[in-house]
């Protein structure tokens, strides 16, 4: 909501530095986006050169068809010269001037100089050139003024302009009036009654109007003006809307959106004369039906749809969008202007449907007081019949059943507890009187702006808190019982962050949704909103391979990345199985990855079984699977060069981890050290027999490690050595050469049998 | 006469100028091997004094010798220590590095933990501290549970699917941490101290300051006679936490569905400190999340008495507070993950 501060003035007697004023409304209302400083800039006699200037003679630069030479008087001894673009002036003309030495709102300071050979000193302003408007098709004609009279007397050269954040559940904030509520509040200055007041109506004709759904329209003011001249708005009018970020269109069009801007109540004006029946009928839209709103568009309607119609069709949406057929005009002579109300939710899925939002729509959704519509309608005709000259002719209200006030105890005592600090109650009260509640006993009466956002005490309570919350003290919560930790998986998962970027493994961030997903039922979202952001992934993979492919292509080195996120593993129609995973894609093959994983492995405590795996973007024979996942080198077509990936179970790794590591007594009996090399056939793997060795040795096994894998003479062909480094120690005492005799044979015994091992002599 | 004799040799020897003569001569070995020459010599089996002390018959002889060979033993110690120590000196002179060239040490590839585990580390510990549980929780949720229970109206805009990432009609990815509150209050009774980390998603367009997913940090506390003075000071720890102890922090009045009142913590620029610039919009302050106290609808409809418990809630984003600690101006870095930004933290 864009807030002209003169426009403010109108309201609150302000004399605090914008800035104060700004600070106070960001703590207690709403956030200022910005202060715009629009207009001329005021500094050091810059005003006094914008001066009221009358043609004393006009005609064709002598070197320039399309240009005008000007003699004004500006109110010094002899008239200026002045060259102008613009020909909807003449001589006897009062004009706005800006003389050399004068810096133009933008910027740009003038000089005398030469126009095609003529002395230009100074300009002859458009509305545009000082911010007043969006006119530039001529220059600025004024209706009153003396020659040399500063013209920041008869127009606002200079305007502050407060942009606020409204929230949504302040539609009484999208106005002027709103604003200066609250300022009057947080300042305890005093607000001026509300704009507006009715003419003399010059008729009583009957205005039809038939609300089919008061559910959808509490209310329906209507009122009827005929002799209707359109044209321009005047300035003042013009300038409002332009410093409120509106742009002027005609004067009954520009009257509707000022109503909107000073009090929150859009309002919409109908050619009375293209309505079928001289007739409105509020009602939900027929099956089939459609309509060209004011921007173009033919809108499909749908029978949820509340329209504004005539006898026949429909003319509007109601408070969307207005409809092309009905549309005031150059050649409108008599107006329908229509101030009512619509209820939020059905505007809003309307709005929704057809994707189309209006500085309209956008105060109907948060819900407008339906008893607002008819103060709006005031000011509509006065504003009507004072700038357009039409005569006001007819009126009606259509109105159900209006909500009441709603009325909530209060105790101050309440408040000053929940805030944590203590506020006179005298002061409670002033506050929620400002905001015009009203008090009696222990209640107050909500006023009917507030209506559908203060109905219980805890609302009132923000009311008085909101304009103390400066003065609410920092403490802590006073505390029984605390109990904060981090759990095993968090504290495993900092562990697991730590070791592999200790390992060489940066950490990296992507996105959840990917462009495609290897499982055919992954979760698709119907509308990304990029092609790229699509599916709920269910592995880490691919999107680490993609970057460090990104990574790659940026000429990085020493690739080497982790993610650990989640997957979103689909259950049909049910929520997602959400796993928190740990993947990483490094350079360097099966070795190196299995090298990160196996020191992830000890450093959690987390033994595991190897076995070959398969996976679609992992090499087909150097592939691992371990009970938390997958590892292996990435396949040659996925990525270039030689590189190892990983994506492991974060829950089922810590699962595994030892916690906390049991003491064994390492040190009292000396373990026994031994190599023993195994001829067995190809398709044995080091896994599966390192599986049965221990399992054959038995406890006083502590350690076995794979050291060597041969081929080659003087071994079969058909076979392969594996060769192991073994340790054998017992906590209970010396094992003597006898001892790890009978374990070495129980492991020589079992892979004998099991794998057809043979033990190299 | 043999023992005169014996004696007499020990007594033809001149003790004092044989000690003196080892003395000098060990004093004076310039090398280990030198030394060693001169300890045979004057200690070794062979040597004079041994031969002497082999010989000794009185014992004020033999004293005398002993305290010579004690005096000579121990110069030869000192002498040895001497030349280890000057040898140990050449050694580690020799050794010398300059230290201050920038030559690079031995390489160890180290890793990098990403920006914004960084700032979720400092947030859990911060909370950690104040005795809060650290939790995550589910990214998909359902409307229920994003919305309803969390007493959003039914035209809220966060409800339309321009704003949010609908799977269906009932399925949404989460817009805020805040379901989470409900899950906790729903799974345990009150005193609840508890802060939930992850992502969440809006449908915003993606540009070098938005991204349409991002991590944010929502704590809530429910106990007895909590205010919003307690929000108030346990934000300031948390954003002082974060931004160091000489930031000011400030609240604003807002509007969140799920508390009453809402406010928003604003924390004093740390490039400008007030005075306005780029990075603060030229406000002097940085908006920092949303808070509130837990709005007693939130309470009834998780069956918690809204008239016996307290609550407040506030919810911050992860990214953004990361970019405010280490000066990253825009959102792109974070997703983009280029090795040459993330190996800078």
């Amino acid at each position: 909501m864009k807030v002209p501060l003169s426009w403010l003035r109108d309201y609150v007697p302000l004399d605090m530095p914008v800035e104060q004023l700004a600070d106070r409304l960001a703590v207690s209302t709403a956030v200022v986006a910005a202060i715009d400083r629009r207009g001329v800039p005021d500094v050091d006699g810059n005003l006094d050169l914008f001066r009221v200037g009358r043609v004393v003679e006009a005609g064709k630069h002598p070197n320039a068809d399309r240009l005008q030479l000007c003699h004004v008087d500006v109110g010094e001894s002899e008239p200026y010269q002045i060259v102008c673009g613009a020909w909807n002036f003449g001589t006897g003309a009062t004009v706005a001037v800006a003389l050399p030495g004068a810096t133009l709102p933008g910027g740009l300071t003038l000089e005398r100089r030469k126009l095609r050979g003529e002395i230009s000193e100074g300009m002859i302003l458009s509305e545009r050139e000082l911010e007043l408007g969006p006119d530039h098709t001529g220059i600025l004609v004024l209706d009153r003024g003396e020659p040399g009279t500063p013209l920041s007397d008869l127009l606002p050269l200079q305007e502050i302009v407060l942009d606020l954040e409204i929230t949504g559940n302040r539609p009484d904030l999208l106005s002027v009036y709103g604003v200066a509520r609250e300022v009057a509040v947080g300042f305890r200055l005093e607000l001026s009654p509300p704009p507006g007041r009715d003419p003399e109506p010059a008729g009583s004709e009957r205005v039809d109007v038939a609300v089919e759904d008061l559910d959808g329209c509490p209310r329906y003011v209507g009122r009827l003006f005929r002799d209707v001249r359109i044209g321009p708005s005047p300035l003042w009018l013009r300038a409002r809307l332009t410093a409120a970020g509106m742009r002027p269109i005609s004067n009954v069009v520009d009257v509707t959106n000022y109503v909107m801007l000073d009090l929150g109540n859009p309002l919409h004006a109908f050619d009375f004369d293209a309505l079928g029946g001289e007739r409105i009928v509020v009602r939900r839209a027929r099956p089939g039906e459609e309509l060209r709103t004011l921007d173009g568009a033919v809108r499909q309607l749908d029978s949820c749809d509340l329209m504004i119609a005539d006898a026949e069709r429909s003319v509007a949406l109601a408070g969307i969008m207005g409809g092309e057929e009905t549309e005031v005009t150059e050649s409108t002579t008599n107006v329908l202007l229509e101030a009512a109300n619509f209820e939020p939710s059905g505007l809003w899925r309307t709005s929704e449907r057809l994707r189309l939002r209006t500085e309209g729509s956008n105060r109907w959704e948060k819900g407008v007081d339906p008893y607002l519509a008819e103060t709006a309608a005031v000011l509509g005709t006065e504003l009507i019949v004072d700038l357009t000259g039409a005569r006001w002719v007819g009126h009606t209200d259509v109105k159900g059943d209006l909500p009441r006030r709603p009325v909530v105890s209060y105790r101050p005592e309440y408040a000053s507890t929940s805030m944590g600090l203590e506020v006179d109650p005298v002061e409670q009260y002033d506050i929620l009187a400002r905001l015009g509640l009203e008090r009696e006993d222990g209640m107050q009466t909500v006023p009917t702006w507030r209506a559908r956002d203060l109905t219980r005490e805890v609302d009132l309570v923000e009311e008085v808190a909101r304009f103390k919350l400066e003065d609410v003290p920092f403490t802590l919560p006073v505390r029984r019982e605390m109990t904060g930790r981090l759990s095993h998986e968090q504290r495993l998962r900092r562990r697991i962050e730590d070791t592999l970027a200790a390992l060489g493994l940066s950490e990296v961030c992507t996105p959840s949704l990917a462009r495609e997903d290897a499982d055919p039922e992954a979760l698709r979202l119907p509308e990304p909103i990029s092609v790229e952001l699509a599916v709920l992934r269910t592995s880490l993979l691919p999107n680490l391979i993609e970057t460090a492919r990104r990574n790659l292509e940026v000429g990085n080195e020493r690739i080497a990345l982790f993610e650990i996120a989640r997957v979103y593993l689909p259950r049909g129609a049910d929520l997602p199985d959400e796993r928190v995973r740990v993947a990483g894609v490094t350079e360097g093959g099966f070795a190196r990855v299995k090298a990160v994983v196996e020191a992830l492995q000890r450093t959690l405590k987390a033994p595991a079984r190897y076995e070959r795996g398969a996976h679609a973007l992992l090499h087909p024979g150097k592939t691992a699977v371990i009970e938390a996942g997958i590892l292996g080198e990435l396949h040659p077509t996925v990525l270039e060069g030689q590189w190892g990936g990983f994506e492991l179970d974060l829950v089922a790794l810590a699962d595994a981890a030892e916690e906390p590591v049991q003491y064994a007594d390492v040190i009292t009996y000396p373990a026994v050290r031994q190599d023993l090399a195994f001829v067995v056939p190809l398709d044995v793997s080091a896994g599966a027999l390192a599986e049965v060795a221990r399992e054959a040795a038995g406890p006083e096994l502590r350690e076995l490690q794979t050291f060597d894998v041969y081929r080659g003479a003087p071994i079969r062909a058909d076979r392969k050595s594996i060769a192991f480094r073994v340790e054998f120690q017992s906590p209970e005492r010396t094992l003597s050469d006898e001892d790890a005799a009978r374990l070495r044979q129980r492991i020589v015994d079992a892979l004998a049998e099991r794998f057809d091992a043979e033990l190299r002599g | 006469m043999s023992r005169r004799e014996s004696v007499g040799t020990v007594a033809a020897m001149d003790v004092a100028a044989l000690e003196s003569e080892a003395l000098s001569a060990i004093a004076s070995a310039p090398t280990l091997g030198a030394l060693d020459d001169a300890r045979v010599r004057y200690l070794g089996r062979k040597s004079e004094l041994k031969q002497a002390l082999r010989g000794v018959r009185d014992r004020e002889s033999g004293l005398a010798l002993n305290t010579a060979r004690e005096r000579i033993e121990s110069a030869v110690a000192e002498r040895e220590h001497e030349l280890r120590s000057a040898a140990l000196q050449d050694a580690l002179s020799a050794e010398a590095l300059d230290v201050t060239v920038s030559l690079p040490g031995d390489e160890v590839h180290l890793g990098t933990l990403h920006p914004t585990t960084l700032t979720r580390r400092v947030v859990e510990d911060a909370f950690l501290g104040l005795g809060y549980e650290v939790i995550e929780d589910r990214e998909v949720e359902t409307t229920y549970y994003n919305f309803d229970q969390l007493a959003f109206p039914p035209a809220h805009p966060t409800r339309s699917p321009r704003d949010t990432f609908f799977l269906d009609e009932e399925r949404v990815l989460r817009t805020e941490t805040s379901p989470s509150q409900i899950h906790v209050m729903e799974a345990k009774p009150p005193p609840i101290y508890m802060v939930s980390l992850g992502r969440v998603y809006r449908r915003d367009e993606i540009t070098p300051t938005r991204f349409p997913i991002f991590h944010q940090f929502e704590g809530l506390a429910v106990d007895r006679h909590l205010t919003l003075a307690d929000l108030k000071g346990t934000l300031l720890h948390v954003m002082r936490a974060l931004y160091g102890e000489e930031r000011q922090v400030r609240f604003r009045t807002h509007f969140f569905p799920f508390t009453e009142p809402s406010i928003e913590p604003d924390v004093s620029c740390p490039i400008c400190e007030l005075a306005g610039c780029r990075t603060c919009k030229f406000t002097g302050w940085i908006e920092m999340g949303g808070a509130g106290m837990v709005d007693p609808q939130v309470f009834e409809n998780v069956g918690i008495d809204p008239t016996e418990w307290s609550g407040f809630a506030f919810g911050c984003g992860i990214e953004r507070a990361a970019q405010l600690r280490h000066g990253i101006p825009e959102i792109r870095p974070f997703w983009e993950n280029d090795l040459r930004v993330l190996r800078q933290f």
